[in-house]
């Protein structure tokens, strides 16, 4: 239960910075941004809620969340007209944004470790990325023309 | 409450946000900067340890905020991709394909450099995929994380964790600039299965192609949702076996024993 709580302070709190960070960034109106966030913060806890009922609970929380946004706003739900509109108002770089604040807060721990990796981990680190990045981007291009989507 | 007592972090993060989204984005030739970078720039000073200002705690907390507050971003990139489905199911077999590149990728480009680099089967664990935490899982159950592999996996997490991001968002955005290939195709790669990744990646396509936001969004979306979703299977199943027999070829043709006396402090 705790484990509960504590998740959903979180989510609304961040959920508030992302607000903060949509009116600064993205000129939002202050009515409809915390009508935004406030449709994506219900969203995002009753996927949490469905990923801890008995069964679901040793399922990834993401896969649950992830579902239920996109089926909210499918065509199969019959309020995704209203939620796409509202949720709209709200910029993805507006979550982004704060997420990545975190995560720059929190990659001070890491980096006693980092320091005594050899240098040899940084080049390939970076090839790393940049070949899951490069390769899926390149095979996409190609497949997309081949398909002709693009 | 866990909340309250960790007010320094939130109020940080709300500071450091306001301040990032004042400034705006920028492009400069093939350089790309957003306010998602300057926020992670900004976190990684305030969290420097030599700087004494957050505690080893405080930033345990802010990783646990961080993870959680994924279900957000989550529930954005999802909202984006409802709408969209009958575009995506147009590009099903790009879709599809490219996850081949996200699960290959790391290894075609990664492990031919450190093996001429000199890594013994550390090489593995850091190459095999992003090293995310269910891959860094899937090394541990198989060799333990006192194995070359788990050193590997561990020193590719914290650089993942680093400096992954803010590269990926320099890269994508350099190579969006190049405008070789079409801004959808890169919208999937950026989609690594990784949330912060992914969101610097698309953050930077999206600087450059501004009025393909939707799509662009729904196509990242859709792909960072396949690789986290097969992600753990695939790894296990192909990304893992190809690396150990990629590993064993190379350092063979380097010359090299199958083990080579790698002392632990490698990697």
């Amino acid at each position: 239960m705790t484990k509960v709580i504590d998740t959903c302070s979180i989510l609304v709190l961040t959920a508030l910075i992302c607000f903060a960070a949509n009116m600064v960034g993205y000129k939002g109106e202050l009515q409809t941004s915390l009508l935004g966030v406030g449709v994506i913060l219900a969203i995002g806890v009753l996927g949490f809620g469905i990923s801890q009922l008995p069964l679901l609970n040793k399922t990834y929380t993401i896969i649950w969340v992830s579902l239920l946004a996109i089926f909210a706003s499918s065509p199969l739900c019959p309020w995704s007209g209203w939620i796409v509109a509202t949720t709209s108002k709200i910029q993805f770089m507006a979550v982004a944004t704060p997420l990545l604040a975190y995560a720059g807060l929190a990659v001070g721990k890491d980096l006693a470790m980092f320091k005594k990796l050899s240098w040899r981990i940084i080049p390939v680190a970076l090839a790393v990325c940049a070949g899951t990045f490069l390769f899926a981007a390149i095979i996409a291009h190609f497949a997309l023309k081949w398909e002709g989507a693009i | 409450m866990d909340l309250l007592k960790n007010w320094k972090i939130h109020l940080f993060a709300l500071a450091i946000t306001v301040a990032s989204e004042s400034i705006g984005s920028f492009k400069y030739k093939l350089l790309v900067l957003f306010p998602m970078l300057y926020a992670m720039l900004m976190g990684g000073i305030i969290s420097w340890p030599r700087l004494n200002i957050l505690s080893e705690k405080q930033m345990q907390y802010a990783s646990r905020v961080l993870s959680t507050m994924m279900i957000l971003l989550l529930v954005k990139l999802g909202l984006g991709i409802g709408p969209q489905i009958p575009h995506l199911m147009q590009a099903k077999t790009a879709l599809l394909l490219q996850e081949v590149g996200h699960f290959l990728g790391t290894i075609m480009l990664g492990l031919p450099l450190a093996v001429m680099l000199g890594m013994g089967r550390e090489a593995i664990g850091a190459t095999y995929s992003v090293a995310r935490e269910p891959n860094i899982a899937i090394i541990s159950e198989k060799y333990g994380l006192d194995s070359p592999e788990g050193r590997g996996v561990m020193a590719m997490y914290i650089c993942g964790t680093v400096f992954g991001s803010v590269w990926l968002a320099v890269l994508a955005g350099a190579v969006a600039q190049l405008d070789i290939l079409h801004p959808f195709a890169l919208a999937m790669g950026a989609g690594v299965g990784s949330g912060s990744m992914m969101a610097a990646s698309m953050g930077s396509i999206i600087a450059v192609y501004p009025d393909l936001k939707v799509q662009i969004e729904a196509y990242a979306g859709a792909a960072n949702i396949m690789s986290s979703v097969l992600g753990i299977w695939v790894a296990l199943f192909l990304s893992l076996p190809v690396a150990v027999k990629t590993y064993g070829l190379l350092a063979r043709l380097m010359g090299r024993k199958e083990e080579p006396a790698q002392p632990a402090k490698e990697a």
